[in-house]
């Protein structure tokens, strides 16, 4: 019989609730409270996170993100800015030492963009890892992921681009050269892709979920059983969240 | 002084440093390093920063610094390292 993990379908949430359930999972996890734990989630309000080394007001646009009602929150994850609109956000929690984890952290990156990328090949999408943290189909990147190794455990979360609004996130985000802004955006349009752009089509959060589900499952060799978060979990969430995501002491201390 | 620095790290990401530093002694008095790589365990990067106040603003010390400070933490480097933090140092006094 395969190992159990548990699945987590949160829904959606604010950027603190989503940042603080993350941590909250890999602390309950880490005290062996709580499985090896897949969750996916949704933005809502629409947030940019940034990276945990990255400088809040050199990277975004604090007063576009009030008049444009974006949330904006630091990460424990490096790596950089996201604009979280219409995506699927999945994370997973696990110990280090799991034996189905490599030791190695770029190689543990690409074992769970692997999970993604079954997930997408389930919609019909083919993609590859691209290294250190993207997927790409065809070139262009559809997933961004990070991961931080703490208490013994890793948390990975990514995103999974259902649909992508360049103009609006290059509203939100600084650039470095205003001058090039232009070309900037133009690159990015060629370089970042979408379900919707991938299909032709629009396809739901829950049939990306069920995807996600599958590959998940597939690349892991488990079965994800559907729980819920636990009393502690969230009581954790809660302090996370109040104690630091939502202050402007964690937001902009880089 | 305080200057700044936008250094993209070959294969790698894009590091920023602000720095400040004493010009007659020439040496760093406070260090900022941000950006979109990913450095494990992440709290490293602030003792690294701290680290490197009082250091001299020559390549090899800088260098030699920052790898004994990574060996001394434990350090992993992804999408940076030793090489290209002293190159986006340096970026900030040339």
């Amino acid at each position: 019989m395969s190992e159990q993990w548990r699945l987590l379908q949160t829904g959606y949430a604010n950027a603190f609730a989503n940042m603080a359930i993350d941590k909250a999972i890999l602390v309950a996890h880490s005290n062996e409270k709580v499985p090896p734990t897949v969750r996916f989630y949704g933005w809502a309000p629409p947030a940019i996170s940034i990276g945990y080394f990255q400088s809040l007001v050199e990277e975004i646009d604090i007063n576009a993100c009030h008049r444009l009602g974006v949330d904006y929150v630091r990460r424990i994850t490096g790596g950089g800015a996201v604009f979280h609109e219409k995506e699927l956000t999945y994370s997973i929690v696990i110990a280090e030492s799991h034996p189905t984890i490599p030791k190695n952290i770029l190689k543990s990156y690409a074992r769970v963009c692997g999970a993604v990328m079954k997930g997408l090949q389930q919609l019909g999408i083919s993609s590859e890892y691209a290294p250190i943290n993207d997927i790409v189909t065809d070139g262009r990147k559809i997933s961004g992921n990070a991961q931080t190794r703490k208490l013994k455990t890793v948390l990975q979360h990514g995103t999974v681009l259902m649909d992508v609004d360049v103009d609006t996130m290059f509203s939100l985000l600084k650039v470095p050269n205003e001058k090039i802004k232009d070309k900037l955006i133009a690159d990015v349009k060629q370089r970042v892709t979408s379900i919707r752009h991938c299909l032709g089509k629009e396809v739901s959060f829950k049939q990306v979920a069920g995807a996600m589900k599958g590959g998940f499952e597939e690349e892991f060799h488990v079965d994800l059983i559907e729980g819920v978060l636990t009393d502690e979990e969230r009581n954790l969430a809660k302090q996370f969240e109040n104690e630091s995501f939502s202050t402007k002491e964690w937001n902009q201390r880089r | 002084m305080q200057s700044r620095s936008i250094y993209k790290v070959p294969q790698g990401k894009l590091l920023k440093i602000t720095l400040d530093y004493d010009e007659t002694k020439n040496v760093i008095t406070n260090i900022r390093i941000t950006g979109d790589f990913f450095v494990y365990p992440e709290e490293a990067l602030e003792h690294l920063e701290k680290k490197l106040k009082n250091i001299c603003l020559e390549r090899k010390e800088l260098q030699e610094q920052i790898s004994s400070v990574i060996s001394k933490y434990h350090i992993e480097f992804i999408g940076l390292n030793a090489e290209s933090l002293a190159q986006g140092i340096m970026m900030c006094v040339s």
